[in-house]
């Protein structure tokens, strides 16, 4: 943690300050260097103004890096115990870890391709006949780390900054895909933002909304277990859209828990930095949820958050279940729509 | 602010408990049959929905005015011969109640939270008494000498092996461990029955209070309220002021709307007590302590309520009825149990230790144990939001806002 933004509270943990204290000094939540983060987008050649963006967020940029990341403080939450992986900052010059290297590891062995479901989106919103732009290294943090750390004086001044960023490229229409950044750019700037005007929208809606339109085809037939993440389901209320999606493609069948689902679907164990505070817990719930999934007797998992990707990975590894692998509903209809 | 409590400490049991195999089980069993009752219930009577709507608008206007409705119900309460009190404290409460048992007595308890809350039974006992829990999942508690897990179920976590082996030794008489569970019931039944007679006071809690007439509801299955509040001389009910609401008939609502979403169909018994025993039938004289208790004392306490009900954003922990359907679905519950909590568990559990404990490293352990997932907001029949109020929380903890 940096001097001049350090927490001053002694009741945050040091965990959930690590990620804030990135947001606040390099406008992500790992603290990694912007132009790496957007290098999924080279070779779209995405406009960097247009009225309506793409927000890509951090989760799905840096799946890779944060991987890493986690499976560290997993093992070391478990090998030494409580409170130290916590205190990563200062646990970092300790153990001599270097964690922009390994973050930079990541990316050499082309960690970008972590970022498939952002290319899918944007390719699937093409097909839909939409242009969107995308602001790359100027792409602002939403800053939810902020708000769910309590650190909310501080989020809505990342707001605001965000909001003028935003204007100043002239953009009217977000679409945005990871949960917890639609989530603060939809419901939670406007409560902090004086005179918020840009249009909000979850790519899930845009694609339910043009679905009659669209011929749906996956490559084989598969059971697809849906997870639902929090934050679509509970606070975003995308509960339909998803399923209406899943069942329009011809080869899946939708399979879901008996009651487990939709608005009672269980948290994979990731939910509000959870997972950078109780480490070894968090990995306990992604066992639960995978569990509970795998009841269900899935080929694959489908889901729609970097968050739950991660977690119900590393659930299936924990239970030593090969086969199934957990995929991006956005790269499902991307592979579907070609 | 002198409680400090140790986030390191905190974390292993928390851990230690999430590796608990033989809790995970317990656990797993109770969720899945939970659900189920209560989705039948819902379905046998559905319009037990619609009328927690109307419940949370009683909530709405009885919280504020909670206060009133105590005084409104001592007057209604020593007009029925009885008496009543309002505890500013939980030191005010134990000291009221202390007063009232004196030492040397056998008491006889029923489950009640807010006697968890102010730790009244250890109170009592180091007074010099000799209290019986009489419920059977709290009587389990008390004799392991454990703290409950749940706020209906406080034994959920001990498998029948485990009583089978307590109760041999507390009953003296072997019980196997794979003895059927009736005979373990009947064991403790035969044990406790001279106790609720023998007792020189009962003492229960309320699930809710009708200002209006001084009256309780007390909800249970098992019978031992009923006894417990019947056969001793005198009868001492400690209930939370967040319990009282205006009229009869809202709190006939209310017990229904809890109970339900408790998973009951119906409960086997409520109780409504307003005063002491008393019979008219020599003479039409009014003799006080006929069959049942010659005394009955009410004890509403405030200890931070009335503090918890000044902040716009955490004063909706109020309006729970302790139905406990929120644990049932919280994930980090179901591998936990109480440890995720202090003296109310989970997420809520944060904005009690915050504010009605006043213990600010307690409230931030649990308020970063919760995952904000919400679910616990959809099972809830008062829809309290606990994420609300959980990152309202952290927002003062971790801003350093009191």
């Amino acid at each position: 943690m940096s001097e001049e933004t350090a927490m001053t509270s002694e009741l945050l943990p040091p965990g959930l300050a690590y990620l804030a204290d990135n947001i606040l000094t390099r406008q992500n939540i790992l603290g990694i260097d912007k132009e790496q983060g957007a290098r999924w987008a080279r070779g779209l050649d995405l406009p960097d103004t247009s009225g309506t963006i793409f927000f890509a967020g951090c989760g799905y940029q840096f799946s890779g890096q944060l991987e890493a990341l986690m499976s560290l403080i997993k093992t070391m939450d478990k090998t030494v115990g409580a409170e130290l992986p916590m205190r990563l900052a200062q646990f970092q010059k300790k153990l001599g870890l270097n964690l922009p290297a390994v973050y930079g590891k990541v990316f050499s062995r082309g960690g970008e391709a972590e970022a498939k479901p952002l290319v899918a989106a944007v390719k699937v919103l093409r097909k839909l006949g939409i242009e969107p732009g995308y602001l790359a290294a100027n792409e602002p943090c939403c800053g939810a780390p902020l708000y769910q750390a309590g650190l909310q004086t501080k989020f809505a001044e990342n707001a605001r900054r965000a909001y003028q960023t935003m204007k100043t490229a002239g953009v009217k229409q977000i679409i945005s895909i990871v949960p917890y950044c639609t989530h603060a750019l939809q419901k939670l700037f406007p409560l902090y933002v004086e005179g918020y005007d840009i249009e909000v929208r979850h790519f899930l809606e845009i694609v339910a909304e043009k679905l009659p339109s669209l011929k749906l085809r996956f490559a084989r037939r598969v059971r697809a277990a849906y997870h639902d993440p929090c934050q679509l389901v509970r606070y975003l209320r995308l509960i339909e859209e998803p399923r209406r999606i899943l069942n329009a493609i011809e080869g899946i069948e939708l399979v879901e828990t008996a009651w487990t689902k939709g608005a009672w679907a269980t948290c994979c164990g990731g939910g509000g930095g959870f997972e950078a505070v109780f480490p070894e817990l968090s990995g306990i719930l992604a066992v639960n949820r995978a569990k509970e999934l795998m009841e269900t007797k899935p080929d694959i998992i489908v889901t729609h958050c970097p968050g739950c990707i991660m977690q119900l990975k590393d659930g299936l590894r924990r239970l030593k279940i090969e086969g199934v692998e957990v995929l991006d509903l956005a790269e499902i209809i991307a592979m579907a729509i070609a | 602010m002198e409680k400090k409590s140790d986030f390191k400490s905190y974390k292993k049991e928390i851990m230690d408990a999430a590796h608990n195999e033989r809790l995970r089980l317990a656990l797993t069993r109770a969720v899945g049959s939970f659900r189920a009752n209560v989705n039948k219930a819902l379905e046998k009577y559905p319009h037990t929905i619609a009328l927690a709507e109307e419940v949370l608008k009683i909530k709405e206007k009885a919280i504020p005015e909670m206060e009133n409705l105590a005084r409104q119900a001592i007057a209604a309460i020593e007009e029925n011969k009885g008496k009543g009190y309002i505890a500013r404290t939980a030191e005010e409460a134990l000291d009221i109640i202390s007063g009232l048992v004196g030492t040397k007595k056998l008491i006889v308890k029923g489950k009640s939270m807010t006697g968890e809350e102010i730790g009244l039974r250890e109170h009592l006992e180091a007074k010099g008494n000799e209290v019986y829990e009489t419920d059977l999942g709290e009587f389990i508690i008390q004799k392991l000498g454990d703290r409950p897990m749940h706020i209906l179920s406080p034994s959920i976590h001990v498998p029948r092996e485990d009583v089978a082996r307590l109760f041999s030794k507390v009953f003296g008489k072997e019980i196997a461990p794979d003895a059927e569970i009736a005979d373990m019931v009947a064991a403790a039944r035969e044990y406790l029955r001279d106790k609720f007679f023998r007792a020189d006071i009962g003492i229960s809690g309320a699930n809710a209070v009708a200002a209006e007439t001084g009256t309780l509801f007390i909800i249970e299955n098992e019978g031992n309220i009923r006894l417990a509040t019947g056969a001793p001389p005198v009868h001492i009910a400690l209930v939370g002021m967040e319990k009282l609401v205006p009229s009869l008939s809202d709190a006939f609502k209310v017990s229904e709307v809890t109970w339900r979403y408790a998973n009951y169909t119906v409960p086997s018994y409520v109780s409504l007590v307003s005063g002491p025993s008393k019979t008219g039938d020599i003479e039409k004289v009014t003799t006080y302590g006929a069959h049942g208790p010659k005394e009955f004392h009410v004890i509403f306490l405030d200890g931070g309520r009335t503090r918890l009900a000044k902040y716009p954003k955490l004063m909706q922990a109020l309006y729970c009825l302790r139905c406990g359907g929120c644990l049932y679905e919280c994930p980090v519950f179901a591998v936990t149990a109480g440890h995720f909590g202090d003296k109310y568990f989970t997420g809520i559990g944060a904005v009690w230790a915050a504010i009605v404990n006043e213990d600010p490293e307690k409230a931030a352990a649990i308020a970063y144990t919760c995952l904000t997932c919400g679910r616990c907001r959809e099972r809830c029949p008062m829809k309290i939001d606990v994420p609300e109020m959980i990152l309202e929380l952290r927002k003062m903890l971790a801003e350093g806002e009191k």
